[in-house]
């Protein structure tokens, strides 16, 4: 039995999944929509999973333009790539998992080969869920960003998805989104984040210690930088939302103005962030001590996301503790 | 719309001049699909001579046709069929597999629109098909979508996934002709997987289906008319086809990567000169 089998019995598509607050937010559902309207080219494709890929909103309001696949991610793929071949703009969504690993060769063949602007988007990135270890994509941003052709972004929160939402649509080619679903709305007011493609942000300005991270991991990069701003360390939060291309110039700034680089991200750390940067780091020669928080090479069970990022040791705390290790070791003799 | 369907005979001596460039290029660089080139010459024929609306001066046109072949492979005889159609000069198939040419073993979109999708790994064309005929119809174009896959490909899960996603959506400006040739590269393909009947496995995923001789260019042409009339149903047309057709001492062979001696290759294309009428 597949696990797109397993998922259409579980029933763990549907909406009791998702915290009402979520459904509240969708800020993904509603840019896709907002973007929708204005231009005829965009379409919506799903997998059985409308609820939770935020995709509802359009399907109740432009039904001739979505279109509901079925637990069949290899043909909406494939399908996908005939509609873009033919002039519109695809937007396919499942979660991370089966939007990556299950349709590697679709997505190189129909999507990247071609570098057509089919639109990947995923949920559940990382460990984040109870689903168990069928639903935790922890090697999707590898796969992706060894495609030739394929921009690969991961938002760091609600506050960013309009942003990073636009960036993709505008890109002429393909794209995959790696989203979380968020409990909380974004502020409408000036605390939303810009993006541009192949660009980070600096989130805070310290002078120490970088800690570079994308997707819900700014967030614990922000804690641990509070931890360590107590114990006398000053750290750089910096967004890597565009996860390939990489701002390989903001990589080497960093590590000419900090003596440490920490990356952090809820992905394997083999072909994630931390490699990228890694690359970066190794290829140009950069002097600077390295670190990296992700997810060891292993499976995971499924489990609440707090009780995950807490076994794998992904939060802010855990953080904080292995740049300070780092940091007394070799850098501050 | 009235459609323009030229002389049988006509046919015929295009589907003779297809089968002689396929001998001629997998000869020239020892390399391609020499048995199902000619098997297939009469379906492809039948496309791009009589059925297809094709612009050839404008291969970007947004309401022609659509072809895709799904086993990209087959290409000698794809290849020769653009040349003939008008697409490329004849002599650009001698550039055929030579490195650098763009007439690969495997069809790629590298080529431009004529190959409208990159297939080779199998599986994938229906799925791209379908794509393609939910965009045209939403749209309102006539154009149609054609779709070949050979009868080893339908062993892929993802055709099953396509046909089932084709007939729940109602594409009748989708059809798909099965080069059923029984060949694949370990051998007959019913004793590598038995496959049973296809046009009933169709007909049950909500197509229409027929079958017919593939190298009878008459009944294509009949099954591509019954296609092309068919409302709020994707069409399949199973085509029995012979490997090696058309040159009797290969008919019926089933050797995915047969190649000849230079005295064989030379008695195949006198064979098929003197077909011509």
């Amino acid at each position: 039995m597949s696990a797109a089998t397993a998922r259409g019995m579980g029933g763990f598509h549907d909406t009791r999944h998702v915290s009402p607050s979520a459904l509240s937010a969708r800020s993904y559902g509603r840019a896709l929509l907002a973007a929708a309207r204005e231009d005829e080219r965009i379409v919506c494709l799903g997998a059985d999973l409308s609820a939770s890929t935020q995709t509802d909103l359009f399907r109740d309001e432009l039904p001739t333009r979505f279109f509901m696949m079925g637990i069949q991610e290899a043909n909406m793929v494939g399908a996908a790539g005939g509609m873009a071949r033919a002039g519109d703009i695809p937007f396919c969504h499942s979660f991370c998992v089966f939007i990556t690993r299950r349709v590697y060769d679709q997505i190189a063949m129909q999507v990247a080969y071609p570098k057509l602007p089919v639109k990947l988007v995923g949920f559940l990135p990382g460990l984040a869920t109870e689903l168990g270890v069928s639903h935790q994509a922890i090697d999707d941003v590898a796969l992706m960003r060894s495609l030739p052709n394929m921009i690969v972004l991961e938002p760091c929160g609600p506050e960013q998805i309009g942003s990073v939402f636009a960036a993709a649509l505008a890109h002429d080619g393909p794209v995959y989104l790696r989203l979380m679903t968020s409990s909380s709305k974004p502020d409408e007011g000036n605390l939303l984040v810009p993006f541009t493609i192949g660009k980070g942000n600096i989130a805070r300005r310290g002078q120490d210690v970088a800690i570079l991270a994308a997707g819900i991991m700014v967030q614990q990069a922000q804690h641990a930088a509070d931890v360590l701003n107590e114990r006398g360390i000053s750290a750089t939060v910096v967004n890597m939302a565009s996860l390939k291309p990489l701002d390989d110039g903001l990589v080497a700034e960093l590590a000419q103005t900090h003596k440490l680089i920490i990356t952090a991200e809820n992905h394997s750390r083999i072909g994630g962030l931390g490699s990228a940067v890694a690359e970066v780091i190794a290829l140009r020669g950069l002097r600077v001590r390295f670190g990296m928080i992700a997810v060891n090479d292993v499976f995971s069970e499924g489990a609440k996301l707090a009780y995950l990022l807490e076994k794998h040791r992904l939060t802010g705390k855990h953080i904080a503790n292995t740049t300070e290790s780092l940091w007394r070791e070799h850098v501050k003799l | 719309m009235t459609r323009h369907v030229p002389p049988i005979n006509d046919l015929e001596n295009i589907a003779l001049s297809l089968r002689r460039s396929v001998v001629s290029m997998v000869d020239s660089v020892r390399v391609g699909y020499l048995l199902q080139g000619l098997g297939a010459a009469d379906i492809f024929t039948a496309l791009f001579f009589s059925e297809l609306n094709l612009r050839t001066d404008d291969p970007n046109w947004s309401d022609r046709d659509r072809f895709i072949l799904s086993t990209a492979h087959n290409t000698a005889l794809l290849y020769a069929t653009f040349a003939h159609r008008g697409y490329f000069p004849i002599s650009r198939l001698e550039t055929y597999t030579r490195d650098g040419s763009e007439l690969e073993v495997n069809a790629s979109e590298r080529m431009g629109t004529i190959i409208e999708a990159t297939c080779g790994s199998l599986g994938q064309g229906l799925s791209v098909a379908v794509g393609m005929a939910l965009s045209l119809r939403r749209r309102g174009s006539e154009a149609r979508v054609y779709v070949v896959l050979g009868d080893g490909e339908l062993q892929e899960g993802q055709v099953w996934e396509a046909a089932l996603s084709a007939g729940s959506f109602g594409l009748d400006n989708l059809c798909m002709i099965v080069d059923r040739n029984y060949l694949q590269a370990e051998g007959h393909s019913d004793r590598v997987v038995k496959m049973g009947p296809i046009p009933e496995k169709f007909e049950s995923f909500g197509w229409n289906a027929t079958e017919v001789d593939g190298n009878n260019l008459t009944e294509l042409l009949d099954a591509l008319r019954s296609a092309r009339a068919t409302k709020g149903k994707p069409f399949l047309i199973n085509a029995l086809t012979k490997t090696g057709a058309g040159v009797p001492f290969l008919e019926g062979q089933l050797s995915h990567v047969a190649l000849l001696s230079p005295e064989d290759a030379q008695r195949a294309l006198a064979h098929l000169e003197g077909q011509g009428k």
